[in-house]
């Protein structure tokens, strides 16, 4: 131990680390960050969570594992993109630990690249001998009927596209935690596998909208004169228009696909993180050490991406975060007003809107729940984004 | 004075930057020439246009504020303004290495030292990331860094501004350039450092044969290093010698009070001498000589006010812009 703190004491503090230790400090930061990888726990896990089939059944003698039989190769994706990520998370703890900071960008692309060639090549694999399959044995007839020895359900035993007219809006109760919406569906379940959805067009778009920022501020901004004032004006124009509006007159044009939702909200967002990267460019683009990268004659891809955007990424990685909270809550805005993704594939905003009947009866429990999770989650978004920011200049915490 | 033996050979440039306002001549009618491994100083206050000069010969003006106007820049046999950006890139780092004035903002703060050094020579050397970081501790241990191989994969704020200095000359030297150009190297150091540092590049300079251009503002530095000074005022050379002739006896009177206006060891304290008026604001230049209001004989002589006197050589190696310098005609 005590030669590991000798080492430290060589190698410094990097940023990430001192970044890391701003974080840590205040404990709403790791409360936040905690609920934020249960709730993404949650989301890749759905399946397993709540689902109709029995995770596990004997019938006849015979162990059968009906859940993991009729997942969808599109799951085991999710599953092997999750087990992977966690692992490279680990791998960085470890690096931190034992390599010198001058390697670590080194191996952390290495690994990076790693992570990404097993996902390239698992998904197919997955999507090539995981079968689809569509089994129609009623496992719970089954049991009615005594042919089952014993059987394990999820959690909450039902499926996301349950219908059930027998029990329709029903009020919370033993069966149903949070009750059941107009055709019957749980409400927990569809509220489980509804946290994909959104996540996933959180991730997804806000990602998308980001590097569109990124590769535009940065070219703006390092170039400047003509391509920066042409550039900017396009911003503006864009900025213009409301980007809600934007984004429901694009949902006209397309199918109403969770893909295309996605790509929608991202290429209609990115205007802020532009202005920020360019602000940023503008004020890296005088300081000595990039004048010096280029008076080293340094390839201009070296002088902006080794030199100038990780002098920026804390603007951008906070712009994201808040991104994330803007892009979930888009999402259930399209959805709650019907431009969303089509049922029966859950979204929070979609459920919120099915509170009121045709018939104007208010179903408190189908607004409650999906209002809540909408509002924790982009709660816990905009808490880690507010960190994230005191984090990176621990100057603005003291000033208010 | 031959052209032949010199490795650069500024003639006549002229830099403009061009505000809102207006154009501001940030160098006008600049000509030297600096010999193979000599130190020339360049000397002048604060917004004379020192680095712009600087940044000239670097080509490194920024294309939306300001431009070359004319001139020629002739570095070992080719004339650097007619070259293009790609066989530019050729010459910067390569055969010249810039310093700038603050270490603290030369580096780049995310990445360590051992870096920033490899990757130049790594650019340069067509070294591998291995070869190149060994280099680079062979570096640090040239410019006089104890403990190289812990300091090199530290981080720039972990070092003191000395050191970073250091650092920084090792980046700049480290593919052994012909020309390195100082920029004030030592203005934000301590004087115990800046002796260190002026040390280090003339040891750097007889090992190697660089030439070093330095630019500063401190007459002192410039009297003991350089091999030939010259002293700029409002964009203009206004006087050029070996340093022992400039400093025992100025000729143009700028020269003259700058030197009265140093504080000098052993002498008594009586009040030391200022030179009348202010810096000439670099858009609204006076008429004739640029120096004329401020100096005690050419504020009244009206062929001072209307005529501007370039530089000429008054004596063998003496060049001289004043119509009052003696021989001048």
């Amino acid at each position: 131990m005590g030669k590991q703190k000798e080492k430290k004491a060589i190698w410094g503090t990097t940023l990430g680390e001192f970044v890391q230790q701003q974080f840590v400090k205040r404990p709403i930061n790791m409360v936040s960050l905690v609920c934020m990888a249960l709730l993404a726990l949650m989301a890749v896990i759905a399946p397993v969570l709540a689902n109709n089939k029995p995770l596990m059944i004997r019938i006849e003698g015979k162990l059968h594992f009906p859940l993991f039989q009729n997942l969808s190769p599109a799951d085991y994706c999710i599953f092997l993109a999750a087990t992977v990520g966690f692992l490279l998370l680990l791998l960085i703890r470890r690096n931190h630990s034992n390599l010198e900071p001058s390697v670590r960008g080194a191996v952390l692309f290495r690994q990076l690249c790693l992570s990404c060639t097993i996902i390239l090549i698992g998904s197919p694999l997955i999507f090539i001998f995981v079968p689809r399959r569509l089994e129609a044995a009623d496992y719970k007839a089954m049991i009615a009927e005594n042919k089952a020895d014993y059987a394990v359900f999820a959690p909450i035993p039902y499926g996301y596209d349950r219908t059930d007219l027998m029990s329709r809006n029903l009020s919370p109760c033993r069966t149903h935690w949070l009750g059941t919406d107009d055709v019957g569906a749980d409400v927990l379940c569809r509220l489980i596998h509804g946290s994909r959805t959104s996540l996933s067009v959180g991730l997804v778009a806000a990602g998308i909208s980001t590097l569109i920022g990124i590769a535009l501020g940065s070219i703006f901004g390092y170039f400047g004169g003509k391509v920066d004032f042409i550039g900017m004006r396009i911003v503006e124009m864009v900025m213009a228009i409301p980007t809600f509006f934007l984004i429901i007159t694009f949902v006209a044009f397309f199918p109403r696909s969770l893909l295309s939702i996605i790509v929608i909200i991202g290429i209609t967002t990115w205007t802020g993180t532009a202005r920020l990267v360019r602000a940023e460019f503008l004020k890296l683009r005088k300081q000595d050490f990039i004048q010096a990268a280029v008076s080293l004659a340094l390839p201009l891809r070296s002088t902006i991406f080794k030199h100038m955007l990780p002098n920026c990424i804390g603007p951008i990685l906070v712009n994201a975060a808040f991104g994330f909270a803007g892009a979930i809550f888009a999402e259930a805005a399209l959805s709650f007003l019907g431009f969303g993704v089509a049922p029966p594939t859950p979204s929070w905003g979609q459920m919120l809107s099915s509170g009121v009947t045709t018939t104007g009866r208010f179903l408190w429990w189908l607004t409650l729940f999906p209002g809540l999770a909408i509002f924790l989650t982009v709660m816990l978004c905009n808490l880690i984004g507010e960190g994230l920011r005191d984090a990176f200049d621990p100057r603005l915490k003291n000033a208010i | 004075m031959s052209e032949n033996n010199s490795l650069l050979s500024v003639r006549n440039l002229s830099v403009s930057f061009f505000a809102e306002e207006g154009v501001v001549r940030a160098a006008h009618k600049v000509s030297f020439s600096i010999k193979t491994s000599q130190t020339f100083g360049l000397v002048g206050e604060s917004g004379c246009g020192k680095s712009s000069v600087a940044l000239s010969i670097m080509r490194l003006i920024p294309a939306n504020q300001g431009q070359i106007v004319g001139g020629e820049i002739a570095f070992d046999g080719q004339n650097l303004l007619e070259l293009s950006e790609k066989q530019m890139r050729r010459i910067r780092g390569n055969k010249i290495a810039i310093v700038f004035q603050e270490p603290t903002a030369s580096l780049n703060p995310v990445y360590t030292v051992g870096d920033q050094i490899a990757e130049a020579i790594m650019l340069h050397k067509n070294k591998d990331k291995t070869q190149a970081w060994k280099a680079a501790v062979e570096m640090l241990r040239k410019v006089g860094i104890k403990e190289p191989q812990q300091r090199i994969s530290q981080y720039p704020h972990q070092m003191s501004g000395g050191m970073q200095q250091r650092a920084i000359i090792a980046i700049a030297t480290s593919c052994e350039p012909a020309l390195l150009i100082a920029d004030e190297p030592t203005t934000a150091l301590d004087m115990i450092v800046q002796t260190q540092i002026l040390n280090l590049l003339d040891e750097l300079q007889k090992q190697t044969g660089m030439s070093i251009l330095l630019i500063t503002h401190d007459l002192g530095i410039a009297a003991e290093r350089a091999d030939e000074v010259a002293v700029m005022y409002a964009s203009r050379i206004v006087e050029k010698a070996d340093p022992r002739l400039l400093f025992s006896k100025p000729l143009h009177p700028y020269t003259e009070g700058l030197l009265k206006a140093l504080p000098r060891l052993g002498q008594s304290t009586k009040r030391l001498e200022t030179i009348p008026g202010t810096v000439a604001e670099p858009m609204y230049l006076p008429s004739g000589c640029k120096f004329h209001p401020r100096c005690r004989t050419g504020c009244h002589d009206k062929h001072c006010q209307t005529f501007e006197p370039e530089l000429k050589e008054v004596e063998p190696a003496r060049w001289v812009a004043c119509w009052h310098a003696p021989g001048y005609q």
